[in-house]
């Protein structure tokens, strides 16, 4: 069951601040409210600009050189929604299977109830964002259907078909009305417990009503009149002749009643119904049916819990709080689980005397995240999802812990949202962006660390340049761990061995040679070790060290390439001549020769059958022919060739297997990875796919992280591939350029890797893989502002404090520093009472080399609409410490601070506002007013750019200000005049801005320079518009990935947003040939990949809120267009053949995009 | 208080949870789901829209129903046998153009 129908709406026990919303990131909270006094026309007088200003400013605008274009973007998800805000349980897979089913705003995800806990079955994108989850079981039916219905009102209906292993649609429609007043508190939809109609309350004043015929099917919506205005809840009451509403509703003196309506289908109307019951608890907020035998409702309230039924009223009072979700325990109705603001969870009984309700009880259960939905799973097991913090499986223990609580928390399921702001840094000085969150709110708040593909952490590390192969090899062939590690340079061969004192230390291996380079070295049977080079293959005995036998290339043949395994040596010689030995106990025999047309580059022979010792094929890569061949073992007969087209020749090649599939993996000299399922039986290569990983030449290894193999690709741009859910991933490992890559598993570095990069041997561990990391620090508070400081190496954030353990409920506002490793709070400035941190700044002045943090604060005042006063305060981190080095009063909330040529640039209530830096006589510092701009309604959210400030307001959209030196003002130059209301702005170029919307949607403006009049050079031209259903609180300049200047990708500018419901994205601007490319493949994915419930793809991304509802333009959905890498191949040729270039130049191009993120 | 209330938890199925190791690391995440089959489109008589008729038109077609139920309620109420003497009371013929 659920509550959650509304993921904005947030009520607190005290007044409503503007400031107080914990999900939005400038705090605003009732929008409409604060907005409707400001409806006054804003016409305002358009300066005429001198073509001579206009050139100065262009020549100020330092960085984005030139003329570069970003009116091209593509959206795409790097995070998915982690916010939960709806779950249910049912049969929905089977009959006899029992589901979790969970909404996480724009997806819904499937899992499945087994022995081993839950499991995730289908993670399921839906084109809306989910404003009802319900499941329910039509008349008929074996199984549950899923209802769901969207923001933007459509809706609907979900079977699960298991023979197909489909989703299917059995029934959708479009709800909206053309005329009406969405309602306030969000939108309703409730199922009849009879299955006889679905109801729904979208707009004030109206009850929608679907009805079911008798075999389940479903007929024409209609409308009923509903008198009250102010709905709170409405259920449907079990156990009535006709299908029954229970109405919870305020009237216009602020008094809550509950009141029942019969539904009468036949006149389309209501009927007064059984009872009514008035004046209830000033909070009461939610409702819950009871189902048969005691049918009824509970009404729970923030002071007490009623229990009422045409018979029957009690009453309970209850500790002050605020139940956000409940979830009913026992079938008959008798025991609920209620979650609070403040993550209590407790267990509501109704007691009860046969069939009838006696009273009620309460009993404190333990703690949890805070709920926005509880589902009672099975055996005591509870599902716990959360808005403001991490979901949880929980466990309900039948005797309490040492601290009294029933609750066990089993599995924590990391959640982003609300992301209320975020840095961009590089904390590893790899050159590679780390994204800091503030996440969660009031208890749950806390700092994520999301940090994009896998980290290698360095156990051990020596200079040694020069390295061209590296090799692990065992002293005995059933030990456990490696011993050696054989280091190959170009001229020698160095052997190095963990000494007792667990150090690496060179030794000798007597058998080996060493005056020379190494081409290939493996452990083979028999405690014996291989060692090749150029002239000759030595068998060594791992145990004496000593020679045992030697194979000796022909004269004047010299090795090329060689390989081997534990059992078999191939290798190549000069001329094209392959050779096969095998390896006996004190002996090499040669098996098998054959001359090929044309000189080898790479060889493999990794066993990837059943037999772990012994392959049976052989993959080869040609020079000139650029082929790759593979070869049947021990005959050395040819069985396939595969052309790979282009002048690059393979530079190595790679027989592996991934979750049971055999796979050959061939890499190029220019960065390109080709792979191909392969047939080991006929050696047949299909599904050939290519990838760009990098620019060098790639070198391919195996190695094994938590029981799994996995493949290194060592190169500029090093990437471990690996499998998940039969597909292949590319994840890029955070360092700059390897060379060479061994598995180097010691006592001392167990699971460890032997890496070489730019003059250097590391040995280190490799992290979980997986694309993104996320580390989660709680704080038990809740973080609204954030910023880093490279210099002093900290974070400095504004955070706020909830006290509810005494009789009144209380914040307290800080600023905290925080050491940028450990992340522990190092100093802690205490805010007045009253005093919100608003916005964060670390920068510095002109004339003073030291590093400021500056925050911007607002007096929230209990009787204030609007704060009157604020602060900025400018500290310096001394020893750890922030000392307050200035301060400064403001007439308002200070919602934005910028460095701007080396003052300070303030947004202060309704204006923009300069300050700077000054020294008094004294030595001390302090902010002096220079100048300002009005004309704002608030002014929420300001990005600079040389000269230019682009402000985002409450509600007036986006304009442009230029700051002029010789007079010392800010002028307006130009806005736009749509009435949005923002959430966050960006600049992405001299002439595109970029903002997000209240309603979810993205746009971007573009500066009109050249325009012929004033007035359409003061005009914001709106030149892309895409609903993003997400609503964003900040756009920050940056990357997840390593970006490496001469990739492909490195030339994309990106921005990324972070948003309530924890998605961080990614929006980038691509040149206009490859937006085109990629338009015309999302205009052909729509085609074949469906919307599921049947909703359209193009009407979810089109522009919508409540004035205007256009198609989207100028921004690309990559999450749709990404999905082409998880189709079929049939569906992928389908597509391909359609926009007449090859599947594999599709999968490339969008491989690449996928490397944005 | 409490351990009478804070127990025998419901059970659908006693095995599940049964074997719960607690943050499995095999723990797959969910394939993503893309339909490209056909069925994603409802059956043709379930896509479904609002009555197009507003509240106030339905209801003066309802009142306007009201007013002549009365005379057709009057032969319905008669015995049926009646009414198959009677098969076309010229009152109720009038008052239902359409039949």
């Amino acid at each position: 069951m659920s509550t959650g129908r509304n993921g904005r709406s947030i009520s607190v026990l005290t007044v409503l601040f503007v400031l107080k919303n914990p999900i939005r990131g400038d705090g605003i909270l009732n929008l409409k409210a604060c907005g409707d006094e400001y409806q006054a026309p804003w016409c305002r007088h358009l300066q005429a600009v001198s073509y001579r200003n206009r050139r100065t400013e262009k020549e100020r605008v330092l960085g984005f050189g030139g003329r570069k274009m970003s009116t091209y973007n593509y959206v795409v998800t790097a995070h998915k929604p982690t916010n939960v805000t709806h779950s249910c349980v049912g049969n929905f897979t089977g009959p006899q299977e029992l589901n979790l089913i969970i909404a996480k705003c724009t997806r819904i995800e499937i899992h499945l109830l087994t022995p081993q806990g839950l499991q995730p079955m289908l993670d399921v994108p839906i084109y809306g964002r989910i404003a009802t989850l319900e499941l329910f079981r039509s008349h008929g039916e074996t199984q549950d259907l899923l209802f769901i219905a969207t923001e933007r009102y459509k809706f609907c209906v979900l079977q699960w078909d298991a023979d197909a292993h489909e989703v299917i649609t059995r029934a959708m429609g479009d709800v909206s009305d053309r005329i009406g007043r969405p309602t306030d508190n969000g939108q309703i939809g409730i199922i009849d417990p009879d299955c006889r109609l679905i109801g729904l309350h979208l707009y004030d004043g109206l009850f929608k009503v679907i009805p079911f015929d008798n075999k389940g099917q479903l007929k024409e919506a209609f409308n009923i009149r509903l008198e009250e205005l102010q709905v709170l809840d409405i259920k449907f009451l079990y156990g009535c002749p006709k299908p029954t509403i229970v109405v919870l509703y305020q009237d216009n003196k602020d008094a809550r009643h509950v009141k029942t309506y019969e539904v009468s289908l036949k006149d389309k109307d209501f009927v007064e119904g059984p009872w009514a019951q008035n004046n209830l608890d000033n909070g009461a907020d939610l409702l819950i049916p009871v189902p048969p035998p005691f049918c009824g409702v509970l009404i729970i309230g923030e002071e007490t819990i009623v229990y009422c039924s045409a018979s029957a009223f009690k009453a309970i009072p209850i500790r002050p709080s605020i139940t956000r979700a409940y979830g009913r325990v026992d079938a008959d109705g008798s025991r609920y689980l209620l979650g609070d603001l403040s993550g209590l969870l407790h267990l509501l009984v109704i007691v009860h005397e046969k069939e009838k309700v006696t009273g009620l009880k309460i009993e404190l259960l333990g703690e949890t995240s805070i709920a926005s939905t509880i589902s009672y799973l099975d055996n005591a097991f509870v599902y716990i999802g959360s808005s403001f913090g991490d979901s949880q499986l929980i466990k309900l223990n039948l005797q309490p812990d040492a601290k009294g609580s029933y609750v066990e928390v089993l599995e924590r399921y990391v959640n982003l949202g609300p992301i209320v702001d975020f840095c961009v840094v590089d904390l590893e000085r790899q050159g590679q962006g780390q994204v800091v969150t503030c996440s969660g709110a009031y208890k749950d708040g806390s700092l994520c660390i999301v940090r994009n593909g896998i980290g290698i952490n360095e156990q051990a590390s020596v200079e040694l340049q020069g390295i061209k192969g590296m090799w692990s090899l065992k002293s005995a062939t059933d030990d456990l761990y490696d011993t050696f590690l054989v280091v190959s340079f170009i001229s020698e061969t160095r052997i190095l061995a963990m000494n007792l004192e667990d150090e690496l230390e060179e030794t000798e291996i007597e058998g080996f040679c060493s005056q020379v380079q190494t081409l290939f070295c493996h452990d083979a049977v028999h405690n014996q070790l291989v060692q090749v080079t150029s002239s000759s293959v030595r068998l060594v005995s791992s145990v004496s060290r000593e020679l045992r036998n030697e194979w000796h290339a022909p004269a004047g043949y010299s090795i090329n390439v060689a390989t081997a395994n534990t059992t078999q040596v191939l290798l190549a010689t000069r001329g094209g001549n392959l050779v096969y030995l095998e390896i006996g106990d004190g002996i090499l025999v040669e098996k098998k020769h054959a001359e090929l047309k044309y000189d080898i580059s790479c060889l493999d022979i990794n066993p990837i059958g059943e037999n772990l010792t012994y392959s049976n094929l052989a993959a080869v890569g040609m020079w000139t022919d650029i082929s790759v061949k593979i070869f049947s073992l021990p005959d050395l007969k040819p069985m396939t060739e595969e052309h790979l087209g282009g002048e690059i020749i393979p530079r190595s090649v790679l027989l592996c297997s991934f979750e049971g599939i055999p796979y050959l993996l061939c890499a190029l000299g220019d960065g390109h990875l080709l792979n191909f399922l392969l047939n080991t039986t006929t050696g047949e290569l299909t599904d050939r796919k290519k990838v760009s990983l990098g620019t060098q030449p790639i070198t391919l290894r195996t190695f094994s992280s938590k029981n799994t193999t996995h493949v290194f690709a060592a190169s500029d741009r090093p990437t471990v591939i690996y499998s998940s859910n039969k597909k292949l991933l590319y994840s890029n490992v955070n360092l700059k350029e390897v060379s060479h890559m061994c598995p180097f598993n010691s006592a001392a570095f167990p699971d460890s890797l032997a890496i070489a990069k730019e003059g250097e041997l590391t040995i280190g561990t490799i992290d979980d893989i997986q694309k993104l990391h996320i580390r989660s620090i709680p704080l038990g508070e809740h973080a609204r502002r954030i910023c880093h400081q490279e210099k002093s190496r900290t974070f400095a954030i504004c955070s706020l404090k909830y006290n509810q353990s005494s009789t009144e409920d209380s914040e307290m506002h800080f600023i905290r520093l925080l050491d940028d490793q450990t992340f522990d709070f190092i100093s802690t400035y205490a805010l007045d009472q009253f005093e919100y941190g608003c916005s964060i700044l670390n920068c510095s002045f002109s004339d003073d080399s030291n590093a400021y943090y500056c925050v911007g604060t607002a007096y929230v005042m209990p009787e204030e609409n609007e704060p009157t006063k604020g602060r900025i305060l400018v500290f310096i981190v001394e020893d750890g410490k922030l000392q307050l080095v200035a301060e400064k009063e403001t007439k308002g909330a200070v919602y934005s601070l910028n460095a701007f040529n080396g003052k300070l640039l303030a947004a202060i209530n309704q204006k923009i506002q300069l300050y700077k830096w000054m020294l008094r006589d004294d030595g001390t510092r302090e902010l002096q007013s220079e100048c300002g701009h009005h004309g704002h309604i608030l002014a929420l959210y300001v990005q600079t750019h040389g000269d230019f400030i682009v402000v985002g307001d409450l509600m007036k959209s986006i304009s442009l200000l230029i700051y002029k030196h010789e007079e010392g003002a800010i002028e307006e130059r130009a806005r736009d005049y749509n009435a949005n209301w923002m959430s966050a702005v960006e600049i992405l170029d001299d002439d595109i801005y970029l903002g997000a919307e209240n309603n979810f949607n993205l746009f971007t403006v573009r500066k009109n320079s050249e325009g012929a009049t004033d007035e359409e050079r003061g005009r914001l031209e709106v030149v892309g518009e895409y609903h993003l259903g997400e609503f964003v609180n900040r756009f920050r300049n940056g990357s997840l990935v390593m970006r490496l200047p001469d990739s492909d990708v490195g030339q994309i500018p990106t921005i990324i947003f972070g948003t309530v419901n924890g998605v961080i994205g990614v929006i980038a601007s691509l040149p206009q040939d490859q937006y085109i490319f990629m338009e015309k493949l999302q205009t052909n994915l729509r085609k074949v990949i469906k919307g599921v419930g049947g909703l359209s793809h193009e009407q979810w991304r089109s522009f919508y809120n409540e004035k205007k509802n256009a198609e989207s333009r100028n921004f690309l959905d990559g999450d749709l267009i990404e999905s082409f890498l998880d189709l079929g191949r049939s569906r992928m040729e389908e597509i391909s053949k359609s926009m007449n270039v090859s599947v594999e130049e599709v999968m490339k191009r969008v491989e690449e995009l996928t490397r944005l993120h | 208080m409490g351990s009478w209330i804070v127990g025998d938890w419901p059970s659908f199925d006693p095995h599940n949870f049964s074997q719960l190791r607690p943050n499995d690391p095999s723990k797959k995440t969910p394939i993503t789901y893309h339909p490209t089959h056909e069925r994603t489109l409802p059956p043709p008589d379930q896509v479904i829209s609002s009555e197009a008729k507003n509240i106030l038109l339905r209801q003066f077609y309802q009142r306007g129903d009201e007013k002549l139920r009365p005379k057709r309620a009057a032969p319905e109420n008669l015995a049926p046998e009646q009414e198959s003497k009677h098969p076309r009371a010229s009152v109720a013929s009038s008052s239902e153009p359409h039949k």
